[in-house]
């Protein structure tokens, strides 16, 4: 019986929280198909492997981990550029000035490598806290902290050099 | 650090595309029907080939080891149910999967062809309804939904076949049902609830058992979960006269609530098992239930 309701609640869990993960897909790879794709993808490792979630409260972390991993093999299996939709063009792009600075955050965030991404993704977009994160990623709690604080203060360094080169 | 702060509204300013609801049911449903094929398919050969070993040596010796055999599927008699039609289609926003079942063996009888009839004329319905819904080409439905179908056999003895037919909706959100035909084989008959007891003090007592049963299973695990509070206006307090049930083939019957019958969404499909001893009293015969 476990089994069966371990199963229902994953299924509810993928269904209710559809939006959230899939906006995590959507940050590795900027546009929807394969966001959708690797939605599609991180669903059926989920409910093939759900016996392995052992306590049903850490659902989150669980599912996450595996839409995480999911993203970065797809990435890594479609080597190329990552690609931007026309629609987020216009937000990111230079038609309003005041988005300048926004874009150029976005553009050193993506330069990051990726689990410090990661990271700054789940702890700022998804307000998860260091030991989900941790979980999430398979690491020791204090390695993703220090990666957390060294990323924050690149991305504030890269920010500074941008501002003097104006 | 406030810039972090813009990047997260537009972080959660992305579009959620339309069919993502779709695909993420759809992907759910195909997962789960995949899962239920192949544990099906593994048992059967498994089964079928350790019988086929010991088949030859045991049958003619004992009487018991032939009984024993009577239970694997087909080495077992002639009274099968086989799939008679598939209906199938499927576009970007909509999945039609509808199986009719056909069964096949209970000579020449009046039972066989009322039920395949129904199959066949309950399926043909859904599957008229849901091109009904989808609209035609030019005027395609934009609402995403899926239908499907599937049948199964719960048990199959000497005495009982027990047809489960599941249907499973996806629209705005997903809804699974089951429906069991209990047929007898030897008498032909079909086997209603009421028909298996002497009056229908039965109701009361399956009710209570389950209520029992409920509360138990809460107990012992939190993760479960049924409409059993007494100020709730849909709370469980009672089994309806012709509840759906079936038979298994240890003859215990078995009570089968739908989704969010009895239970909230994420229990699926609900069934206890009622002890006999339970039932005894007011039993007509053991002849089904032992």
């Amino acid at each position: 019986m476990k089994p069966k309701i371990n199963q229902n609640i994953v299924e509810n869990f993928l269904i209710e929280n559809r939006e959230a993960y899939y906006r995590l897909a959507y940050s590795y790879v900027h546009n929807k198909d394969d966001a959708l794709d690797i939605v599609q993808d991180a669903i059926c490792k989920a409910l093939g492997s759900s016996k392995s979630l052992n306590d049903p409260t850490a659902i989150k972390s669980w599912f996450y981990r595996i839409v995480v991993n999911t993203s970065l093999d797809f990435i890594r299996k479609n080597k190329r550029l990552v690609y931007v939709e026309d629609e987020d063009l216009e937000v990111l792009g230079p038609s309003k000035s005041d988005q300048y600075e926004d874009f150029d955050l976005q553009q050193a965030l993506e330069k990051l490598p990726t689990m410090s991404k990661t990271i700054i993704t789940l702890r700022f977009f998804e307000d998860m806290t260091f030991e989900e994160i941790a979980q999430i990623l398979d690491q020791n709690i204090n390695t993703v902290k220090t990666r957390f604080y060294t990323s924050i203060r690149k991305l504030r360094i890269e920010l500074d050099d941008i501002a003097e080169f104006h | 650090m406030k810039k972090l702060y813009d990047l997260k509204n537009d972080y959660l300013k992305v579009q959620i595309p339309d069919e993502l609801e779709f695909l993420v049911k759809k992907s759910i449903m195909k997962k789960e029907k995949n899962m239920k094929r192949k544990r099906k398919f593994l048992t059967c050969t498994a089964s079928v080939a350790a019988a086929a070993a010991v088949f030859v040596g045991t049958i003619n010796i004992s009487p018991v080891a032939a009984q024993a055999m009577s239970n694997v599927p087909v080495l077992k008699d002639l009274v099968k149910v086989v799939t008679f039609r598939e209906y199938h289609y499927e576009d970007d926003s909509h999945e039609l999967d509808i199986k009719v079942p056909q069964i096949n063996g209970l000579e020449n009888s009046e039972l066989e062809d009322i039920l395949n009839d129904n199959y066949i004329k309950e399926n043909e319905q859904l599957y008229k309804e849901f091109m009904e819904q989808i609209g035609n080409e030019d005027n395609l439905n934009e609402k995403y939904f899926a239908l499907y179908t599937d049948y199964e056999v719960k048990t199959n003895t000497d005495n009982l076949l027990v047809v489960a037919n599941h249907k499973t909706e996806i629209a705005a959100s997903g809804y699974e049902t089951v429906h069991y035909n209990n047929i007898d084989k030897q008498n032909k008959l079909l086997i209603t609830l009421p028909s298996l007891f002497k009056d229908d003090s039965y109701i009361e007592l399956i009710s209570e058992n389950i209520k029992s049963q409920m509360k138990e299973q809460m107990k012992a695990d939190e993760d479960k979960s049924y409409f059993l509070e007494n100020d709730m206006t849909d709370s469980f307090t009672s089994i309806k006269e012709d509840q759906n049930f079936y038979i298994n083939s240890d003859g215990k019957l078995i009570i089968s609530f739908d989704e969010y019958e009895v239970a909230p969404g994420y229990m699926g499909i609900v069934e206890f098992t009622i002890p006999t001893n339970v039932l005894q009293d007011v039993l007509e015969s053991n002849y089904y239930i032992k």
